[in-house]
């Protein structure tokens, strides 16, 4: 083993090249773990930095994606941790974490957009009543399309603790949304 | 007993995950039951609504802001990166014990216990006129590119390959983990514990290490 010969210069390129395909995904997994787009933005800022700093590591895989939504999913945990430390001496301030991001996307101004507005405002409120594990495994699997296998792979969780989380948090918002209909009130 | 089936196995069987037995069992009691026809029907309503609040919720910004949280992130993390480099591989005597390893024969071995003086910095005693290869161990957290390392030797010392040199100096890069740099030293004069002083810098950051150096 001697010293290596790496050149300066390559290993930005090589991070930007790397990272680039992966970046609105990953934005979005920061957006369904954070309280808000303020904390999503730095949660995604603090990934790259943190991704850049294992910039070797991300050299040597063959399918990133898993991986750096790990890194993403580590980081939001260890700040959480933080946060409910912090939290002990705010909580008397009244501050709660608040829960969904800033604003849903603007609705339209015919009836069908602000009923839409309405539900995905319920929904919202419905799932911020959630735990924070079933929170996130809900919205990363019906909400973002992951599997059972690629949260697993994020979390750390065994496939059956996260299959369980899904099913208690469908349940919880099946209870919270009784009287949540369609347009035309009907299911059938 | 169906009724309850299904409910036990609503989530598998709205994401089609059941086995064909099972599932065309529960498709028949669908068919015939209005009460889980309403449940399959309602769960399959919050998936479509947890999907379309998946696509609402997440405006995506534009490739500017992605470009500018790269710049970001690699100016943020090659500072970081030094920063921690230099703390946890030359941050005092025991940090540097673990850092920094001097072996005297085989490479990669700690170095004797007495060759080590109380105050942690590693020794090594040479013979006049006989070569004897040094190594220096760098451990370092994540790759460091560029970085200059510069050796300067106790009067009477000189690196193999260096006759005359007193200090040589080179441009460098260390991986992750262990780095090896072998040094074959010769002594043409007495030394009594002078000191070889490697030194690493990036930057305008840099640290220095020394071995003391007895030649008999």
């Amino acid at each position: 083993m001697q010293f290596g010969s790496n050149k300066s210069g390559s290993g930005r390129g090589q991070f930007e090249r790397l990272l680039k395909p992966h970046m609105p995904r990953l934005f979005r997994l920061a957006c369904r773990l954070a309280d808000s787009r303020a904390d999503a933005d730095d949660l995604f800022q603090n990934t790259l930095v943190r991704v850049y700093q294992r910039l070797d590591e991300l050299r040597t895989l063959t399918d990133p994606a898993s991986w750096l939504s790990r890194v993403m999913y580590n980081l939001f945990i260890d700040d959480r941790r933080r946060y409910a430390r912090e939290r002990l001496r705010v909580v008397e301030e009244g501050r709660l974490p608040g829960r969904g991001i800033d604003g849903l996307a603007a609705a339209g101004a015919d009836l069908a957009d602000v009923l839409r507005g309405e539900r995905l405002a319920l929904l919202q409120r419905a799932l911020a009543q959630l735990g924070e594990a079933q929170r996130v495994v809900v919205l990363l699997h019906d909400a973002e399309g992951y599997k059972i296998r690629e949260i697993e792979a994020i979390t750390g969780d065994p496939a059956g603790t996260v299959k369980s989380r899904l099913h208690r948090a469908r349940q919880r918002l099946r209870e919270l949304l009784p009287d949540l209909l369609p347009d035309d009130g009907t299911f059938s | 007993m169906a009724c309850l089936q299904l409910t036990d196995k609503l989530d598998d069987y709205v994401d089609g995950a059941l086995p064909a037995a099972e599932r065309g069992a529960l498709d028949a009691h669908v068919a015939e039951c209005a009460s889980c026809r309403e449940s399959v029907a309602r769960e399959r309503w919050l998936r479509s609504l947890l999907k379309d609040y998946g696509d609402a919720a997440v405006p995506l910004p534009d490739d500017e802001y992605f470009d500018a949280a790269l710049e970001r992130a690699a100016a943020v993390g090659a500072r970081q990166r030094r920063q921690r480099w230099l703390m946890t591989g030359f941050g005092g005597a025991v940090a540097a014990s673990l850092a920094f390893w001097i072996v005297t024969s085989a490479p990669l071995v700690t170095p004797d216990v007495n060759e080590v003086p109380a105050a942690g910095i590693p020794a090594v005693t040479m013979t006049l006129a006989e070569p004897r290869t040094v190594n220096l161990v760098f451990s370092a957290e994540a790759a460091l590119e560029d970085a200059r390392l510069t050796i300067e030797l106790p009067p009477g010392v000189e690196l193999e390959g260096f006759p005359g040199r007193q200090r040589v100096s080179w441009t460098t890069s260390l991986r992750p983990g262990a780095n090896l740099l072998p040094l074959t030293l010769i002594a043409s004069e007495k030394a009594d514990g002078e000191l070889l002083h490697a030194r690493l810098e990036l930057g305008d950051d840099g640290s220095s290490f020394y071995v003391r150096i007895t030649a008999i």
